[in-house]
C-alpha cells in the first residue's frame, strides 16, 4: 500500500530549502543594494552612460539561463540514460528536470524582456538569433512536457519523451554559440567571462547568483523527483491493486461454481 | 460482476479462460494536451517563419552599407554603427529628428533619425538602426564636427542600442571608431 501521507520533505531537503531561502537573501541584497549601478563617464562628452539600474537584473537573468542549460542537459542524459537502460528512474529524472528546466526558461525570457526595453530599447526584437532560439527551446520542451500528458502506456510514453529531448537539446549549443556565429543577428553581447570583462563586487554577485540558483535547481529538483517517484510508485500500486481485485472476482467466480450458484442467485 | 451467460439455454456457462486475441483497444484522448501540442508546434513554425522573415534584415555594418549602397536602393536594412559624438535635434517632413554620424572601420555615414533616440543612446556606444538609404544632406549637418558629408544619409525610424560586454565600470572601454572615440 502506498502510503498517501508521505511528503516530498526529508531532514536534508529541509536544509538545502532553509539554505537556498539564506542564499536568495544574500543575492538580493548584493544584487539589488551593495553593487554599484553600472554608470560610466563618457570620456568625450562627460556625460554619464551604461546601463544603470537595469545591470542589476544580469544577476538573476544569466545564473537563470544557466540553469536552464544546466536542467535540459539533465534532461538529456536522463533520456539518453532511460533509452539505454529502460529503469524508470531515468525517466522520472528526465521528466522532473525539463519541468524545471521549463521554468527557468521561461524565467529567463521575462527577465530578459524586463531587461531590454531600457537597455536595448525594446521588449523583443524578432530578428535576434539568441531570442529566437531560445524561444525555440522553450516551445520544444513545453511540448515535450505536453507530450508526456497524452495518455500511452508508460513506457512507450518515455521512450518517446526521451526521443524528442533528446532531439530538443541540440537548440542549447545553437544558442550558447550564436552570439560567435551570428554577431550581425543579435543584440546579444559576446562573453564577458571569457573576455574577463567583470571584476570585483560585480564579479562575485555573478558569482554568488550561480550559486544560489544552483541550490534553486537543487531544491526544486529534489522535490520533482520525489513527487515524480511517488506518481510512478502510486501507478504501479493501482496496476496491483486492479489485479489483485481481477484476482478476487476470480476467486469468487470458483467458489460460487463450486457450490453451484448461479449469476441470477446472488 | 454476473456469471457468463450461455446465449442459447439463458443460463450461467462455465468461465471461459482459454486465452483471446486481444482487441484493438480505443485510447483515450486527452484533448487539452493534444491542444498544447498542436499550439506548440504552430509556435514554433511561427517563430521560424518570423525569424526567416527577418533574415533578410540582417545587420549590415556601415562600411558594409556604405559600399552597397547602389545596390540597396531605397530598399530598407538594418545598419549597426557607432555613433560619432554631437548631436543635431532637428525636425525632417514635420517630424521630429536627430541627426548624427555613424561609423564602423573608420567609414561614416550621416544619419536622421526620426522620433526619441534611445534611452541609452550615447556616442562610442554601438546602435542598429533600420531604414534606408536617401540621396541629400539631413537638417543640421553642417554643425557637426565629424559627418560624413557625402551626398547621402539614412533615414531611419527605428533603434535599438547594442551593448558591449563590458561591466568593468570606469574601466570599461569604449568602442573606438573614427576622429573621436
Amino acid at each position: 500500500m502506498v502510503d498517501t501521507t508521505t511528503t516530498t520533505a526529508s531532514p536534508g531537503s529541509r536544509l538545502l530549502g532553509l539554505t537556498t531561502l539564506v542564499g536568495l537573501a544574500g543575492l538580493i541584497l548584493f544584487a539589488f543594494v551593495l553593487t554599484e549601478p553600472d554608470v560610466r563617464l563618457h570620456p568625450t562628452t562627460g556625460e554619464e552612460f551604461g546601463q544603470f539600474d537595469a545591470v542589476r537584473l544580469l544577476y538573476l537573468h544569466v545564473p537563470m539561463a544557466v540553469l536552464t542549460y544546466a536542467a535540459f542537459l539533465t534532461c538529456a542524459v536522463a533520456s539518453a540514460g532511460y533509452l539505454l537502460k529502460r529503469r524508470p528512474w531515468w525517466d522520472v529524472t528526465a521528466h522532473a528536470s525539463a519541468e524545471v528546466g521549463t521554468v527557468f526558461c521561461g524565467l529567463v525570457l521575462v527577465t530578459g524582456s524586463i531587461w531590454g526595453r531600457p537597455v536595448w530599447n525594446t521588449w523583443w526584437e524578432w530578428g535576434d538569433v539568441r531570442l529566437m532560439t531560445t524561444l525555440v527551446l522553450f516551445l520544444l520542451f513545453t511540448g515535450y512536457l505536453a507530450l508526456r500528458r497524452t495518455p500511452a502506456e508508460p513506457q512507450r510514453q518515455a521512450r518517446r519523451a526521451a526521443i524528442v529531448a533528446l532531439v530538443a537539446v541540440l537548440d542549447i549549443p545553437l544558442i550558447n554559440r550564436s552570439v560567435e556565429w551570428w554577431e550581425n543577428r543579435t543584440l546579444h553581447q559576446q562573453s564577458t567571462l571569457a573576455e574577463l570583462k567583470i571584476e570585483d563586487l560585480t564579479l562575485f554577485t555573478l558569482m554568488l547568483g550561480l550559486v544560489v540558483f544552483g541550490l534553486v535547481f537543487a531544491w526544486l529538483m529534489l522535490h520533482r523527483f520525489r513527487v515524480g517517484w511517488l506518481e510512478h510508485a502510486q501507478a504501479g500500486h493501482e496496476v496491483a491493486l486492479a489485479i489483485a481485485e481481477r484476482h478476487a472476482e476470480m476467486e469468487t467466480l470458483d467458489v460460487d461454481a463450486a457450490i453451484g450458484r448461479t449469476g441470477g442467485a446472488r | 460482476m454476473a456469471d457468463p451467460v450461455d446465449e442459447e439455454s439463458g443460463e450461467a456457462g462455465p468461465l471461459d479462460l482459454t486465452p483471446q486475441a486481444s482487441r484493438p483497444q480505443r485510447r483515450a484522448r486527452n484533448p487539452f494536451s493534444i491542444a498544447v501540442l498542436l499550439l506548440v508546434v504552430a509556435g514554433v513554425v511561427f517563430v521560424l517563419l518570423r525569424t526567416l522573415g527577418d533574415a533578410s534584415l540582417f545587420f549590415y555594418e556601415v562600411d558594409e552599407a556604405v559600399s552597397l549602397r547602389a545596390e540597396l536602393g531605397s530598399e530598407r536594412f538594418r545598419v549597426v554603427g557607432t555613433p560619432q559624438p554631437g548631436l543635431v535635434e532637428t525636425r525632417l517632413d514635420g517630424q521630429a529628428a536627430v541627426v548624427f554620424t555613424l561609423c564602423v572601420a573608420d567609414v561614416l555615414a550621416d544619419v536622421a533619425h526620426l522620433g526619441d533616440p534611445a534611452e541609452l543612446f550615447q556616442p562610442g556606444v554601438p546602435v542598429v538602426l533600420q531604414g534606408f538609404w536617401v540621396s541629400g544632406e539631413p537638417p543640421g549637418i553642417g554643425s557637426l564636427t565629424a559627418a560624413a558629408g557625402d551626398g547621402w544619409y539614412l533615414r531611419t525610424d527605428h533603434m535599438v542600442v547594442k551593448h558591449d560586454n563590458d561591466y568593468r565600470g570606469a574601466d570599461a572601454e569604449l568602442e573606438s571608431c573614427g576622429v573621436h572615440s
